[in-house]
Formats: C-alpha cells, structure tokens, sequence
C-alpha cells in the first residue's frame, strides 16, 4: 500500500473527505482526530496491516506523515 | 467432595477462582479455550486431579458436542461459573458481522448452551449454584463497546429467565456485575488505550477492583450463605453503578 492509500485509509476511518489530509498535516488540527478515531486508529492497523499499535505509540504520533511510517515500515 | 465447573479457567478472573476453589479442596473441570491456556492450567494444578477441557466458545458446537461425555466422567456439579469473556472494543465505522458473532457467542450463546446440557438429570446435584460474570458495560453506555455491552446485557436477561425457570430444579442462577477488575486483560486494554488515564475510573469511584475481591464474591454466591438468591446480578463495581 503506498503513502496515498494509506492516507485515504485514515480518511475513510476518521469519516472525512478523501484527498483533505497529507503527510505533513498535524494531529492536533484534525477536529475528527478524537478518542474513537483513535480506537479506529488501533483497529485498522491490526486488521489492514496485521500490527498492535499501543496507546504510547498513538501519543507519540504528532502528524499523518509519523502514521503513514508506523504503518507502512517492514 | 464438591464439583465445579470454571469456563475461561485460564485466566483472569476464572483462573483466581481455580486456585480458591482447588485450594478449598473442591474438584475441578478447567476449560480454557487455547494450548497455552490448557498448558497454564496443567501447571498450575496438574497433580490435583482436576479435568482439562480444550474447547472454543466462540464455536458453542464444541459444547453440544463434548460437554456431556466429559460431565459423564467428571460426575455430578454443583457449581459453574461462566468467567469466559471476549472483551471487545470497536467504533460501529469498523463493525464486523463475524466479530459481533464471536463475541455473542463466548459471552453468552456458550452459557446458554452449557446450562442447557448441565441442567439435564444425571448431571447436577441438588443446589446447583451457576454465577455469570457480567460487567458494567451492561448496564452504562460508552462509545466502541457495542458488542461487548450488548453481549453482557443478553448474559444478564438469560440468567434472570434460566433463574425464574430452574428454581423448581434447586438451581439457582446469579450474575456478578463486575466494575473494573486488576487483571492482566485489564493491563492489556489499557496499554492499548489512547488515553493514559482510565475515564472508568474516574466514576468508580472506590478504586480498581482486585481479583480476590471478585473471588470473594463468587465464592458467597456459589455457598450456602446465599441460598435465597436467585436471579440477581451481585453489584461488584466499586461504586460505578451508584
């Protein structure tokens, strides 16, 4: 899955228009970015690319780009 | 020589109730739904002659199928405590069918099937004492927890119906509403949480149970001190529900 897809995969997660989010785009200025999208966060990386992603590493997230290296890294 | 049988034995809250219930001299029937699971409770009490049941009660087929030849085995009950709970946290955005249905299944089809093959003559003694374990969920709504609450309240309509129905058997049927309990499932949850603090907490306002404490509670309701409970969900959540 390459960086776009798995932007628009946040996206879709987080119920926003596709394509409105980049890399560069800081957690803190999505409104959507609450607790349940957070849970959907934790959801979507273990059933689309099979990882656990813990509660510290979700805290330490402070732009799409740092999700898109979590969840696209080998 | 009294007999119970502990679903979800190996761990939690199921796995604390073991060692009371073994230590008081009880015999045992563990079932624990994986190898590691089955290995944990060999360690834990292989030399005391209990039995071990590898069985998936997100699949109740496996209890319609071997329940009754182990019981034949095992002899007569006069305890079962359901502790088996898949807990589950996802945002309706990301509901799966087969995930809601694995949940249902463990937490409460799983009960209803094996009340269904123990309650049968042959199998229980006079007095049977079977124990839910709920949850709070059931009862308050949050955000991400749809089929684990829904689950819990479905556990809790079932015993009240089974209670109202077996009395006439000496069966009594109880649920325990449990708040947040220190287990390791507990610990797992909250590693994974987005916020550091636990919100639960904030309103159970006694603190986090531990796991005695729920053991304490099952205990009373398995003994004769509460022969004239029935139908009840015992409240265990530390002033959550107040």
């Amino acid at each position: 899955m390459n960086t776009q897809e798995i932007i628009n995969l946040f996206e879709d997660a987080l119920e926003i228009e596709q394509n409105s989010l980049s890399e560069s785009t800081n957690l803190s200025d999505i409104p959507e970015y609450d607790s349940m999208a957070k849970l959907s966060l934790i959801i979507l990386s273990d059933d689309e690319f099979g990882k656990k992603l813990s509660g510290e590493q979700i805290r330490d997230f402070k732009t799409v780009g740092d999700i898109v290296k979590f969840l696209s890294a080998d | 020589m009294k007999r119970t049988f502990i679903s979800g034995a190996s761990k939690g809250i199921g796995f604390a109730l073991a060692r009371r219930l073994s230590d008081e001299g009880q015999n045992l029937l563990l079932q624990a739904s994986s190898d590691e699971g089955i290995d944990r409770l060999k360690d834990q009490f292989g030399a005391k002659g209990h039995l071990f049941w590898k069985s998936d009660f997100t699949n109740p087929s496996s209890i319609t199928n071997e329940l009754e030849g182990l019981l034949r085995d095992f002899g007569t009950l006069d305890g079962f405590v359901h502790c088996v709970g898949i807990r589950s946290r996802r945002p309706l955005s990301l509901f799966q069918l087969e995930g809601m249905q694995a949940v249902m299944n463990a937490n409460v089809v799983s009960f209803v099937e094996t009340m269904r093959i123990i309650t049968k003559r042959g199998y229980f003694n006079p007095g049977l004492s079977v124990i839910g374990i709920s949850s709070i969920s059931a009862h308050v709504g949050s955000p991400g927890v749809t089929a684990y609450a829904a689950s819990k309240a479905a556990l809790e309509s079932s015993i009240r119906c089974l209670a109202a129905e077996l009395f006439k058997k000496s069966i009594r049927v109880n649920g325990l509403v449990c708040g947040q309990v220190n287990t390791e499932a507990y610990h797992e949850l909250m590693s994974s949480k987005e916020s550091e603090a636990d919100p639960v907490l904030q309103r159970q306002y006694m603190g986090l149970l531990e796991v005695d404490q729920i053991v304490d509670a099952i205990c009373y309701l398995l003994g004769g001190s509460s022969s004239q409970m029935n139908g009840t969900m015992f409240p265990a959540h530390a002033g959550f529900l107040s």
